[in-house]
Protein backbone atom coordinates (compact mmCIF):
# COMPACT_ATOMS: atom_id res chain seq x y z
CA UNK A 1 0.00 0.00 0.00
CA UNK A 2 1.20 3.50 -0.68
CA UNK A 3 2.52 5.46 2.30
CA UNK A 4 0.77 8.77 2.71
CA UNK A 5 -2.66 9.91 3.74
CA UNK A 6 -4.03 6.43 4.47
CA UNK A 7 -1.49 6.07 7.29
CA UNK A 8 -3.44 8.67 9.18
CA UNK A 9 -6.81 6.96 8.87
CA UNK A 10 -7.69 5.76 12.34
CA UNK A 11 -8.73 2.12 12.46
CA UNK A 12 -9.37 0.42 15.76
CA UNK A 13 -9.45 -3.35 16.26
CA UNK A 14 -12.97 -3.18 17.65
CA UNK A 15 -14.38 -1.18 14.73
CA UNK A 16 -17.15 -2.70 12.63
CA UNK A 17 -17.47 -1.42 9.07
CA UNK A 18 -20.19 -1.66 6.46
CA UNK A 19 -19.95 -1.71 2.69
CA UNK A 20 -20.64 1.41 0.67
CA UNK A 21 -22.63 1.35 -2.55
CA UNK A 22 -19.36 1.36 -4.49
CA UNK A 23 -18.32 -1.85 -2.72
CA UNK A 24 -21.71 -3.40 -3.44
CA UNK A 25 -21.22 -2.66 -7.12
CA UNK A 26 -17.70 -4.14 -7.01
CA UNK A 27 -18.96 -7.33 -5.38
CA UNK A 28 -21.85 -7.73 -7.81
CA UNK A 29 -20.01 -6.69 -10.95
CA UNK A 30 -18.12 -9.11 -13.13
CA UNK A 31 -15.21 -6.79 -13.95
CA UNK A 32 -13.92 -5.79 -10.51
CA UNK A 33 -10.39 -4.47 -10.22
CA UNK A 34 -10.17 -5.47 -6.56
CA UNK A 35 -7.75 -8.16 -5.45
CA UNK A 36 -8.92 -11.53 -4.15
CA UNK A 37 -7.85 -10.49 -0.67
CA UNK A 38 -9.84 -7.26 -0.82
CA UNK A 39 -12.91 -9.13 -2.07
CA UNK A 40 -12.54 -11.62 0.76
CA UNK A 41 -12.37 -8.74 3.25
CA UNK A 42 -15.46 -7.10 1.77
CA UNK A 43 -17.42 -10.33 2.16
CA UNK A 44 -16.35 -10.65 5.79
CA UNK A 45 -17.09 -6.98 6.46
CA UNK A 46 -20.53 -7.49 4.95
CA UNK A 47 -21.05 -10.21 7.55
CA UNK A 48 -20.51 -7.58 10.30
CA UNK A 49 -17.14 -8.93 11.40
CA UNK A 50 -14.97 -6.47 13.34
CA UNK A 51 -11.41 -5.68 12.32
CA UNK A 52 -10.13 -7.96 15.09
CA UNK A 53 -12.35 -10.85 13.97
CA UNK A 54 -11.17 -10.54 10.39
CA UNK A 55 -7.57 -10.45 11.58
CA UNK A 56 -8.16 -13.63 13.60
CA UNK A 57 -9.68 -15.42 10.62
CA UNK A 58 -6.91 -14.41 8.30
CA UNK A 59 -3.95 -16.71 8.81
CA UNK A 60 -1.48 -14.93 6.56
CA UNK A 61 -1.56 -11.26 7.56
CA UNK A 62 -0.49 -9.69 10.85
CA UNK A 63 -2.91 -7.22 12.43
CA UNK A 64 -1.05 -4.15 11.14
CA UNK A 65 -1.28 -5.48 7.57
CA UNK A 66 -5.01 -6.17 8.04
CA UNK A 67 -5.44 -2.58 9.27
CA UNK A 68 -3.56 -1.35 6.18
CA UNK A 69 -6.06 -3.18 3.98
CA UNK A 70 -8.90 -1.53 5.92
CA UNK A 71 -7.29 1.89 5.48
CA UNK A 72 -6.95 1.29 1.78
CA UNK A 73 -10.62 0.25 1.50
CA UNK A 74 -11.71 3.32 3.50
CA UNK A 75 -9.56 5.63 1.38
CA UNK A 76 -11.25 4.29 -1.75
CA UNK A 77 -14.69 4.78 -0.22
CA UNK A 78 -15.47 1.07 -0.32
CA UNK A 79 -16.25 0.74 3.38
CA UNK A 80 -17.36 3.09 6.16
CA UNK A 81 -17.69 2.81 9.89
CA UNK A 82 -21.06 1.35 10.80
CA UNK A 83 -23.44 4.00 12.09
CA UNK A 84 -23.55 2.44 15.53
CA UNK A 85 -19.76 2.36 15.70
CA UNK A 86 -19.46 5.86 14.29
CA UNK A 87 -21.81 7.21 16.93
CA UNK A 88 -19.85 5.47 19.68
CA UNK A 89 -16.63 6.72 18.17
CA UNK A 90 -17.74 10.30 18.37
CA UNK A 91 -18.88 9.64 21.90
CA UNK A 92 -15.35 10.14 23.17
CA UNK A 93 -16.72 10.78 26.65
CA UNK A 94 -14.81 12.68 29.29
CA UNK A 95 -11.58 10.89 28.47
CA UNK A 96 -9.63 13.32 30.62
CA UNK A 97 -11.37 12.17 33.79
CA UNK A 98 -10.33 8.54 33.34
CA UNK A 99 -7.24 7.38 35.21
CA UNK A 100 -4.15 7.45 33.05
CA UNK A 101 -2.25 4.20 32.73
CA UNK A 102 -0.13 5.04 29.76
CA UNK A 103 2.63 2.53 29.23
CA UNK A 104 5.01 3.54 26.44
CA UNK A 105 5.56 0.85 23.79
CA UNK A 106 8.59 -1.39 24.33
CA UNK A 107 11.77 0.52 23.60
CA UNK A 108 10.00 3.89 23.47
CA UNK A 109 11.80 5.29 26.51
CA UNK A 110 15.22 4.25 25.24
CA UNK A 111 14.40 5.63 21.80
CA UNK A 112 13.12 8.86 23.38
CA UNK A 113 16.32 9.14 25.43
CA UNK A 114 18.37 8.85 22.26
CA UNK A 115 16.26 11.51 20.55
CA UNK A 116 15.98 13.95 23.44
CA UNK A 117 19.45 15.47 22.99
CA UNK A 118 18.83 16.04 19.28
CA UNK A 119 15.41 17.43 20.13
CA UNK A 120 16.77 19.99 22.60
CA UNK A 121 19.45 21.05 20.16
CA UNK A 122 16.91 21.52 17.36
CA UNK A 123 14.54 23.42 19.67
CA UNK A 124 17.31 25.80 20.68
CA UNK A 125 18.44 26.38 17.10
CA UNK A 126 15.20 26.43 15.12
CA UNK A 127 12.40 26.65 17.68
CA UNK A 128 10.89 23.34 16.70
CA UNK A 129 11.59 19.62 16.59
CA UNK A 130 9.75 16.95 14.67
CA UNK A 131 10.47 13.32 15.40
CA UNK A 132 12.04 11.77 12.35
CA UNK A 133 10.51 8.37 13.11
CA UNK A 134 7.04 9.89 13.16
CA UNK A 135 7.25 12.07 10.09
CA UNK A 136 4.73 11.04 7.51
CA UNK A 137 7.13 12.03 4.75
CA UNK A 138 6.75 15.09 2.56
CA UNK A 139 4.76 13.48 -0.21
CA UNK A 140 1.28 13.88 1.17
CA UNK A 141 -1.07 15.32 -1.42
CA UNK A 142 -4.40 16.80 -0.48
CA UNK A 143 -7.26 16.56 -2.91
CA UNK A 144 -8.82 19.77 -4.19
CA UNK A 145 -10.77 21.43 -1.39
CA UNK A 146 -9.57 19.01 1.32
CA UNK A 147 -8.89 20.75 4.62
CA UNK A 148 -7.11 18.98 7.43
CA UNK A 149 -8.46 19.59 10.91
CA UNK A 150 -6.21 20.92 13.68
CA UNK A 151 -7.30 21.23 17.31
CA UNK A 152 -5.35 23.98 19.05
CA UNK A 153 -5.25 23.51 22.83
CA UNK A 154 -4.02 26.85 24.14
CA UNK A 155 -5.37 28.98 26.98
CA UNK A 156 -3.67 32.30 26.13
CA UNK A 157 -6.50 33.93 24.15
CA UNK A 158 -4.31 36.05 21.85
CA UNK A 159 -2.09 33.11 20.93
CA UNK A 160 -5.13 30.89 20.42
CA UNK A 161 -6.67 33.49 18.10
CA UNK A 162 -3.40 33.91 16.18
CA UNK A 163 -3.06 30.16 15.72
CA UNK A 164 -6.66 29.73 14.61
CA UNK A 165 -6.49 32.61 12.12
CA UNK A 166 -3.10 31.69 10.70
CA UNK A 167 -3.87 27.99 10.35
CA UNK A 168 -7.15 28.90 8.65
CA UNK A 169 -5.29 31.15 6.21
CA UNK A 170 -2.90 28.25 5.60
CA UNK A 171 -5.83 26.06 4.54
CA UNK A 172 -6.51 24.13 7.75
CA UNK A 173 -9.78 23.79 9.59
CA UNK A 174 -8.65 25.04 13.02
CA UNK A 175 -10.61 24.67 16.26
CA UNK A 176 -9.57 25.97 19.66
CA UNK A 177 -9.93 24.61 23.20
CA UNK A 178 -8.61 26.39 26.28
CA UNK A 179 -9.59 24.16 29.20
CA UNK A 180 -10.61 20.59 30.07
CA UNK A 181 -14.25 21.02 29.23
CA UNK A 182 -13.50 22.55 25.85
CA UNK A 183 -10.85 19.91 25.09
CA UNK A 184 -13.35 17.10 25.62
CA UNK A 185 -16.02 18.98 23.64
CA UNK A 186 -13.67 19.53 20.67
CA UNK A 187 -12.58 15.90 20.56
CA UNK A 188 -16.21 14.81 20.57
CA UNK A 189 -17.11 17.12 17.71
CA UNK A 190 -16.66 15.64 14.22
CA UNK A 191 -14.55 15.56 12.15
CA UNK A 192 -11.78 13.97 14.21
CA UNK A 193 -8.56 15.99 14.25
CA UNK A 194 -5.67 15.30 11.89
CA UNK A 195 -3.35 17.07 14.31
CA UNK A 196 -3.36 18.47 17.83
CA UNK A 197 -1.27 21.43 19.00
CA UNK A 198 -1.07 20.99 22.75
CA UNK A 199 0.10 23.60 25.27
CA UNK A 200 1.88 22.02 28.22
CA UNK A 201 0.62 24.40 30.92
CA UNK A 202 -3.16 24.77 31.01
CA UNK A 203 -5.31 26.30 33.75
CA UNK A 204 -7.01 23.07 34.80
CA UNK A 205 -5.06 20.36 33.03
CA UNK A 206 -1.50 19.26 32.44
CA UNK A 207 -0.57 18.99 28.76
CA UNK A 208 1.47 15.83 29.34
CA UNK A 209 -1.50 14.22 31.08
CA UNK A 210 -3.73 15.13 28.13
CA UNK A 211 -1.14 13.54 25.81
CA UNK A 212 -0.98 10.31 27.86
CA UNK A 213 -4.76 10.06 27.95
CA UNK A 214 -4.95 10.55 24.21
CA UNK A 215 -2.38 7.81 23.71
CA UNK A 216 -4.44 5.34 25.75
CA UNK A 217 -7.72 6.19 24.02
CA UNK A 218 -8.63 3.90 21.10
CA UNK A 219 -9.90 6.81 18.98
CA UNK A 220 -7.20 9.31 19.79
CA UNK A 221 -4.06 7.25 20.20
CA UNK A 222 -2.82 7.80 16.65
CA UNK A 223 -3.60 11.49 16.32
CA UNK A 224 -0.32 13.34 15.67
CA UNK A 225 0.41 15.77 18.49
CA UNK A 226 2.84 18.66 18.74
CA UNK A 227 3.59 20.00 22.20
CA UNK A 228 3.84 23.76 22.69
CA UNK A 229 6.27 24.35 25.51
CA UNK A 230 8.34 27.13 26.95
CA UNK A 231 10.72 24.66 28.54
CA UNK A 232 13.22 23.23 26.10
CA UNK A 233 14.99 21.15 28.73
CA UNK A 234 16.05 17.56 28.10
CA UNK A 235 13.70 16.35 30.85
CA UNK A 236 10.68 18.09 29.32
CA UNK A 237 11.48 16.86 25.82
CA UNK A 238 12.12 13.34 27.10
CA UNK A 239 8.79 13.35 28.94
CA UNK A 240 6.93 14.32 25.79
CA UNK A 241 8.79 11.98 23.45
CA UNK A 242 8.35 8.99 25.77
CA UNK A 243 4.68 9.93 26.04
CA UNK A 244 4.22 9.77 22.28
CA UNK A 245 4.53 13.42 21.16
CA UNK A 246 5.30 13.82 17.47
CA UNK A 247 7.01 17.17 17.78
CA UNK A 248 7.85 20.17 19.92
CA UNK A 249 7.58 23.89 19.42
CA UNK A 250 9.07 26.31 21.91
CA UNK A 251 7.09 29.31 23.09
CA UNK A 252 7.19 32.12 22.26
CA UNK A 253 7.29 31.00 18.63
CA UNK A 254 7.61 32.63 15.25
CA UNK A 255 4.48 31.80 13.29
CA UNK A 256 6.37 30.52 10.24
CA UNK A 257 8.27 28.09 12.48
CA UNK A 258 4.99 26.76 13.77
CA UNK A 259 3.63 26.18 10.30
CA UNK A 260 6.86 24.43 9.24
CA UNK A 261 6.47 21.99 12.14
CA UNK A 262 2.77 21.43 11.44
CA UNK A 263 3.40 20.71 7.76
CA UNK A 264 6.34 18.40 8.57
CA UNK A 265 4.31 16.32 11.03
CA UNK A 266 1.42 16.06 8.58
CA UNK A 267 3.75 15.07 5.75
CA UNK A 268 2.86 18.12 3.69
CA UNK A 269 5.40 19.99 1.56
CA UNK A 270 7.04 22.93 3.39
CA UNK A 271 5.14 25.44 1.27
CA UNK A 272 1.59 25.30 -0.05
CA UNK B 1 -1.67 32.69 1.62
CA UNK B 2 -0.89 36.27 0.67
CA UNK B 3 1.66 37.87 2.92
CA UNK B 4 -0.41 41.06 2.85
CA UNK B 5 -3.40 39.25 4.34
CA UNK B 6 -1.19 37.76 7.03
CA UNK B 7 0.57 41.05 7.82
CA UNK B 8 -2.79 42.78 8.12
CA UNK B 9 -4.08 40.14 10.54
CA UNK B 10 -0.84 40.10 12.49
CA UNK B 11 -0.94 43.89 12.89
CA UNK B 12 -4.47 43.66 14.28
CA UNK B 13 -3.51 40.87 16.66
CA UNK B 14 -0.46 42.81 17.87
CA UNK B 15 -2.65 45.83 18.51
CA UNK B 16 -5.17 43.70 20.43
CA UNK B 17 -2.41 42.17 22.51
CA UNK B 18 -1.03 45.61 23.40
CA UNK B 19 -4.52 46.91 24.12
CA UNK B 20 -5.20 44.10 26.60
CA UNK B 21 -1.76 44.20 28.19
CA UNK B 22 -2.40 46.84 30.91
CA UNK B 23 -5.29 44.75 32.28
CA UNK B 24 -3.12 41.62 32.17
CA UNK B 25 -0.30 43.32 34.07
CA UNK B 26 -2.74 44.83 36.54
CA UNK B 27 -4.04 41.32 37.18
CA UNK B 28 -0.49 40.15 37.96
CA UNK B 29 0.12 43.12 40.24
CA UNK B 30 -3.16 42.68 42.12
CA UNK B 31 -2.66 38.98 42.62
CA UNK B 32 0.83 39.52 43.99
CA UNK B 33 -0.42 42.26 46.32
CA UNK B 34 -3.14 39.92 47.61
CA UNK B 35 -0.61 37.15 48.14
CA UNK B 36 1.86 39.43 49.89
CA UNK B 37 -0.78 40.82 52.26
CA UNK B 38 -2.18 37.37 52.98
CA UNK B 39 -5.64 38.13 51.64
CA UNK B 40 -5.45 35.08 49.39
CA UNK B 41 -3.91 31.69 50.29
CA UNK B 42 -0.26 31.00 49.29
CA UNK B 43 -1.51 28.18 47.04
CA UNK B 44 -2.46 30.88 44.57
CA UNK B 45 1.21 31.58 43.98
CA UNK B 46 0.89 28.93 41.25
CA UNK B 47 -1.72 31.09 39.57
CA UNK B 48 0.66 34.04 39.62
CA UNK B 49 3.36 31.88 38.08
CA UNK B 50 0.91 30.70 35.42
CA UNK B 51 0.00 34.29 34.54
CA UNK B 52 3.69 35.15 34.18
CA UNK B 53 4.22 31.97 32.14
CA UNK B 54 1.43 33.02 29.84
CA UNK B 55 3.01 36.45 29.23
CA UNK B 56 6.46 34.89 28.77
CA UNK B 57 5.11 32.44 26.22
CA UNK B 58 3.24 34.99 24.14
CA UNK B 59 4.71 38.52 24.29
CA UNK B 60 7.62 37.91 21.90
CA UNK B 61 5.28 36.41 19.30
CA UNK B 62 3.46 39.75 19.32
CA UNK B 63 6.69 41.75 19.01
CA UNK B 64 7.45 42.33 22.70
CA UNK B 65 10.66 40.38 23.27
CA UNK B 66 11.74 42.31 26.37
CA UNK B 67 8.40 41.61 28.02
CA UNK B 68 8.91 37.89 27.43
CA UNK B 69 12.36 38.11 29.06
CA UNK B 70 11.07 39.99 32.09
CA UNK B 71 8.09 37.68 32.58
CA UNK B 72 10.36 34.64 32.21
CA UNK B 73 12.72 36.00 34.90
CA UNK B 74 9.83 36.44 37.35
CA UNK B 75 8.33 33.06 36.44
CA UNK B 76 11.66 31.27 36.98
CA UNK B 77 12.17 33.10 40.27
CA UNK B 78 8.85 31.76 41.56
CA UNK B 79 9.58 28.17 40.55
CA UNK B 80 11.11 26.92 43.85
CA UNK B 81 8.44 28.68 45.92
CA UNK B 82 5.63 27.14 43.89
CA UNK B 83 7.27 23.73 44.27
CA UNK B 84 7.49 24.25 48.03
CA UNK B 85 3.98 25.74 48.22
CA UNK B 86 5.23 28.70 50.26
CA UNK B 87 5.58 32.42 49.71
CA UNK B 88 9.07 33.88 49.32
CA UNK B 89 10.65 35.39 52.44
CA UNK B 90 10.82 39.15 53.01
CA UNK B 91 14.15 39.66 51.20
CA UNK B 92 13.05 37.50 48.30
CA UNK B 93 9.73 39.34 48.12
CA UNK B 94 11.64 42.57 47.56
CA UNK B 95 13.52 40.88 44.72
CA UNK B 96 10.25 39.65 43.20
CA UNK B 97 8.82 43.16 43.39
CA UNK B 98 11.84 44.44 41.46
CA UNK B 99 11.20 41.77 38.83
CA UNK B 100 7.52 42.74 38.60
CA UNK B 101 8.51 46.39 38.34
CA UNK B 102 10.85 45.50 35.47
CA UNK B 103 7.94 43.63 33.87
CA UNK B 104 5.80 46.77 33.94
CA UNK B 105 8.62 48.84 32.51
CA UNK B 106 9.08 46.38 29.65
CA UNK B 107 5.50 46.94 28.50
CA UNK B 108 5.03 49.53 25.73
Amino acid sequence: MNAGPTDRILVDEQDVYVLTRSADRELRGSDTALSALELEFLVLIDGHASVAEIARRNKTLVLSAVIDVFRSLIARNLIELSRKDAAEGMEIGDFLSSPSFYVPPAGAEREAGDEAAAGVSSLQQTGYYVRIARRTGSDRKLVEGQRLCVIVIEDEPHLAKLLRQYLTLEGFDARVASNREEIVAEFRRPPPPDLVLLDVMLPDADGFDVLYKMRTHPRLKSVPTIMLTSKATREAVLKGLAGGADGYITKPFEIDVLVKAVRAVLGLPEHR
Amino acid sequence: MSSDAFEQQMAMLRAEYRHDLPATLLGVENLWRSLATGSVPPARLMELQRQLHSIAGSAKTFGLAQLTESARAAEDFLEPYCAAGALPGVTEQAHLERLLHALKRAAP
